[in-house]
């Protein structure tokens, strides 16, 4: 700014304009820059929040510690990743959306960028073991369960550092709690979860401190061994203006990449680097992966561009899961992968199932009826989408609960498409007669007709199949294609009629059921006290009870699985109430993908077993590695022509 | 009886003089009537069912379940597979299918997957078949229907609109130009693409697919009629100024009369060359549209869903994106030598170094 007015001070001459010039040119720099300008220090407020909430927040001495606690530090689990991983090489990806901020919460922050730098890289207290599912120490050294069930006592690794050099403390996860509460970084879904979940953090010493969850649920520990630090030092400026101070701040990570300043192209590219002397690196569970040097992504927004480049060889792998891509656009008999410079993998993995399947409102005329719904199961043709459009790689799911193990129901199997069985449920529900373009109408002249809706682009091709199938069964699916957003809106809004949908399963012990079931997540008040339905009862919106389930029966059992503390007893309650919801006939489960396939340039190798059972993309784990020599020799053999073996191979040790 | 006076009559036919236009134009007019009797070319139901001595026309009555022919289903009868079966019997009932025995939304894939397969006279998908196994051919032609259809009625209600406004505004000039003016320029402004999304998102899907189109083409409309306004109103302008309506006024004729007998009728020249280039700009626009996936709900058929099918799949189906991009070139260049011949013989000065 003095710059420019010393620079204008010369030219006198030109008055009234050059004022008029200095004053706009302020105004600019003004609104660009007063951000970085008034200092925030939130110490004080956190400190004055701690005392506050002195009952959530304590602070105790290490000799307050119990002595009693058998500390665990998942010891004798395989080491995962391969040693024969090479570091070194950069890897190219493709983005098809430059990341909108890289701060990993609040507005706009849940892009597909966020589990880049944050879900599948940032260090956690604990991990899960990839094959075993026990935990494996991540920044916490050893851990340990106390007697109430609840608390989990940590002791931190003295060596574990974030990418700035300044050493993980208690301290950061102290801060964390603050941070998630605190109504500035405008999540409110942190903002709930964090109030709720946990219900107290305890510091012995810097590295030493437990946490205290609401229940004691068999997989306590992992509720708070899950939580990743938040650092202090860095969010120390976190005020009113979070979501634009923040915006394009690259955060210090405890995980093996950050974001390289200097790399952001805004809306082109953007490259992560290897953290150097990562603190983890000689770690066992780490050291042979997150291999490569440097990921560089690049911007391409439409898929098949993205595919085309892939095959150019500038990106260097591709999700090869689409049937279309699998067998048409990359078949084994491409001239590429016969020549083995591309090689296709397909893993078959185990993990918690997405339910993709038909989410019916049961608080919509005519889907209230259990017959309508429990017909519309049995003209729903599932069978032949998986046989004929996914050409039978695909698995009919059974329930909405899916791959959790013995939690999942042994014997409950989803209903087939059968138009006879269709065609007696909707007469029993009146549907008798079939009009003049064969749909079903009831005795009043109404038609069988629902609203499908979905906001999955991709899903488009499967309703049109599942529309004419129904058809002979004399139901009339409307197909309603929304975008991503406008989809989940409409369901959050329970607006839909029928919705395909699914939620992301999480690597969890358990399934949950209070979201999708409990009566509070479908009305205000759904019963009155003396258990009857209340007459007046309003939907509850922003719920995920996308079927607006209600019972009393199911309420009953969640309360009881919700309590339970002893894995047999939560095992049979979720038996119990996976049988009900099929009983109900409100959710047609769908497909779920067993597995996951890439095609990948010749130097991107993975270890022999490829990656660990429980997976859920090829990328995910980084074990995969860059070999630049055998990049090198294969661009140079591709040229000359020369040829190696074709590699196509299918690991199925996990497949069920 | 309704006579041509003799200045329209030789425009008429100079425009069967220039070749290209004319036969452009009985082009169009003959895939109008093919169109409008589609059912009967293009079609999973049979032209004629001869059962047990009967004969059946199921092309435009209600549907006959399976058991209406001996079959055990109460869903739609396969025709296909009627005959097939009737052949196998012999015992003198057979079927007469159309040329194309498909409808534009059945997944028929023989058997296979639903996939993309290549055009086959045995299969009697003559295009091929779409990536769930749709017959191209079909949905192209219904596509084309709809989208003809669409253009028509489109260029139908902006001409009403803008002409009336138009003209208005032209005839009656002074405040009411310059409001309606003011109002045209702010209206046209709205961009119309991001209209068209925000309405149609809020449209429930529970309305039936045809009411859907409806609004559609209610809300393209809505935008489109104000570039019509300006060349009416300049035209109105020209011709309210020229002798012929100052002696018809000085005659005492009404307002009405003047519009409608002298203005209009002069002015007709402006109008009937813009209209072919209305309805490419409509075919476009809805074909656009659907390429986006903001036009025609699914699972309609569209040029422009083909379109975006084809781009998707250029290296493995290539006949999806050839045949619906060969159909749209032909149709847009049609409409377009039309408009160029009606240009051409409407334009006072034969001689033109416009040609």
């Amino acid at each position: 700014m003095a710059l420019i007015f010393s620079k204008h001070y010369r030219l006198k001459g030109l008055l009234s304009t050059a004022a008029l010039l200095i004053l706009t040119a302020c105004g600019g720099e003004d609104a660009n820059a007063p951000l970085s300008e008034d200092v925030i220090d939130n110490t004080e407020e956190v400190q004055a929040y701690y005392a506050a909430n002195s009952g959530f927040f304590a602070f105790k001495t290490i000799e307050d510690l119990p002595d009693d606690l058998s500390w665990q530090s998942g010891e004798g689990m395989p080491e995962m990743g391969s040693p024969n991983a090479k570091k070194g090489g950069t890897e190219y990806r493709a983005l098809q959306d430059f990341p909108r901020t890289l701060r990993t919460l609040g507005p706009d922050s849940n892009g597909g960028f966020r589990s880049e730098i944050w879900d599948d890289v940032a260090m956690r207290l604990a991990f899960r073991h990839q094959d075993e599912f026990d935990l494996v120490p991540g920044l916490a050294r050893e851990w340990a369960l106390g007697s109430d069930g609840r608390t989990t006592y940590l002791r931190l690794d003295p060596e574990a550092r974030f990418s700035d050099g300044e050493p993980v403390t208690a301290d950061d996860y102290f801060f964390m709690f603050w941070f998630y509460r605190s109504p500035y970084i405008t999540a409110p879904w942190y903002n709930n979860y964090y109030s709720t979940m946990y219900t107290n953090i305890t510091r012995y010493d810097d590295l030493t401190f437990s946490i205290t969850t609401t229940s004691g649920k068999p997989d306590a520990d992992s509720k708070v061994l899950e939580l990743v630090p938040i650092a202090e030092h860095f969010y120390k400026e976190v005020g009113p203006d979070f979501v634009e101070r923040y915006q394009w701040r690259v955060a210090p990570t405890t995980g093996a990449y950050l974001v390289e300043s200097s790399s952001i192209k805004k809306g082109r590219s953007i490259a992560l680097n290897r953290v150097k002397d990562w603190w983890a690196k000689d770690k066992k569970h780490y050291r042979y992966r997150y291999n490569t040097d440097r990921i560089q992504f690049t911007v391409i927004r439409d898929t098949e561009k993205i595919f085309e480049a892939f095959r150019r060889g500038d990106l260097d792998q591709s999700s090869l899961n689409l049937a279309e891509y699998w067998y048409e656009k990359l078949p084994n008999d491409n001239a590429d992968v016969q020549a083995g410079y591309i090689h296709k993998s397909v893993f078959y993995n185990q993990r918690p199932r997405p339910n993709i399947g038909l989410w019916m409102n049961t608080s919509r005329h005519l889907l209230d009826n259990k017959d309508v719904r429990l017909g519309i199961h049995y003209a729903t043709n599932w069978q032949l989408v998986i046989d004929q459009f996914f050409r039978g790689d695909y698995t009919r799911l059974k329930t909405a609960e899916d791959g959790f193990g013995e939690f999942s129901h042994p014997t409950l199997v989803a209903r087939q498409y059968n138009v006879e069985k269709a065609l007696e449920h909707f007469a029993k529900a009146g549907f008798t007669e079939r009009g003049a373009d064969g749909i079903l109408v009831n005795g009043s002249g109404e038609r069988l007709a629902f609203t499908v809706s979905t906001g999955y682009q991709t899903m488009k091709d499967v309703l049109t199949i599942l529309k004419e199938e129904a058809a002979k069964a004399g139901v009339d699916f409307r197909v309603e294609m929304l975008d991503g957003t406008a989809g989940w809106k409409k369901v959050q809004e329970k607006q839909h009629e029928i919705h395909l949908a699914g939620f992301g399963a999480f690597l969890e012990m358990y399934p949950r059921f209070w979201e999708h079931f409990a009566s509070v997540n479908a009305y205000d008040v759904a019963f009155l006290d003396d258990g009857s339905v209340n007459p007046q009862r309003k939907l509850k919106t922003q719920t995920n009870n996308l079927e607006v389930y209600a019972s009393a029966e199911m309420d009953e059992l969640i309360n009881r699985y919700r309590a339970s503390e002893d894995k047999t007893q939560m095992t049979e309650l979720a038996h119990k109430m996976q049988e009900l919801h099929h009983q109900s006939g409100s959710y047609v489960p769908g497909f779920y993908q067993g597995f996951f396939r890439v095609g990948h340039w010749r130097w991107v190798k993975y270890p022999e077993f490829f990656t660990h059972k429980h997976a859920n993309g090829a990328g995910q784990l980084y074990v995969h590695w860059i070999d630049s020599d055998l990049k090198k020799a294969t661009l140079q053999a591709r040229k000359e022509g020369e040829t190696f073996e074709p590699a196509i191979r299918v690991y199925d040790q996990w497949k069920n | 009886m309704f006579r041509f006076n003799p200045q329209t009559l030789k425009k008429l036919r100079r425009f069967r003089q220039i070749k290209r236009g004319y036969y452009s134009f009985l082009f169009l007019l003959v895939l109008l009537v093919v169109l409008a009797f589609g059912e009967l070319l293009v079609n999973s139901r049979a032209l004629l069912v001869s059962y047990q001595g009967e004969y059946f026309l199921p092309t435009y009555t209600a549907f006959h379940p399976g058991t209406d022919f001996g079959l055990n289903y109460s869903y739609e009868v396969n025709y296909r597979e009627l005959k097939k079966l009737f052949a196998e019997q012999r015992s003198g009932n057979w079927v007469l299918m159309p040329i194309v025995p498909y409808n534009p939304y059945e997944n028929n894939s023989n058997g296979g997957l639903f996939k993309p397969n290549p055009p086959s006279l045995e299969n009697q998908h003559y295009l091929g078949t779409d990536t769930t196994s749709r017959d191209i051919l079909s949905r192209l032609f219904y596509g084309t229907r709809i989208a003809l259809v669409f253009s028509i009625v489109f260029t139908v209600w902006v001409y009403l609109i803008g002409i009336s406004v138009g003209c208005a505004m032209g005839y009656f000039g002074g405040v009411f130009d310059l409001i309606f003016q003011r109002i045209i320029e702010i209206w046209s402004n709205i961009p119309f693409l991001y209209m068209v999304i925000i309405v149609f998102s809020v449209i429930p899907a529970s309305l039936a697919i045809p009411s859907r189109i409806g609004i559609l083409l209610f809300i393209m409309v809505l935008f489109s009629w104000t570039g019509m306004t300006y060349n009416m109103r300049t035209e109105t302008y020209k011709e309210k100024s020229r002798d012929y309506i100052a002696a018809a006024r000085i005659i005492g004729a009404s307002d009405t009369r003047i519009i409608f007998r002298h203005i209009l009728p002069n002015v007709l020249a402006t109008l009937v060359t813009l209209m072919p280039f209305i309805v490419v700009s409509a075919i476009s626009a809805i074909t656009a549209l659907d390429f986006l996936g903001f036009g025609l709900p699914p699972p309609t058929p569209s040029l422009g869903e083909l379109l975006k099918q084809g781009t998707a799949t250029l290296r493995t189906a290539p006949w999806i994106v050839a045949s619906a991009f060969s159909a749209l070139v032909v149709l847009l260049t049609v409409v377009t030598f039309i408009g160029e011949a009606i240009r051409e013989s409407f334009d006072p000065k034969k001689f033109t170094v416009y040609r």
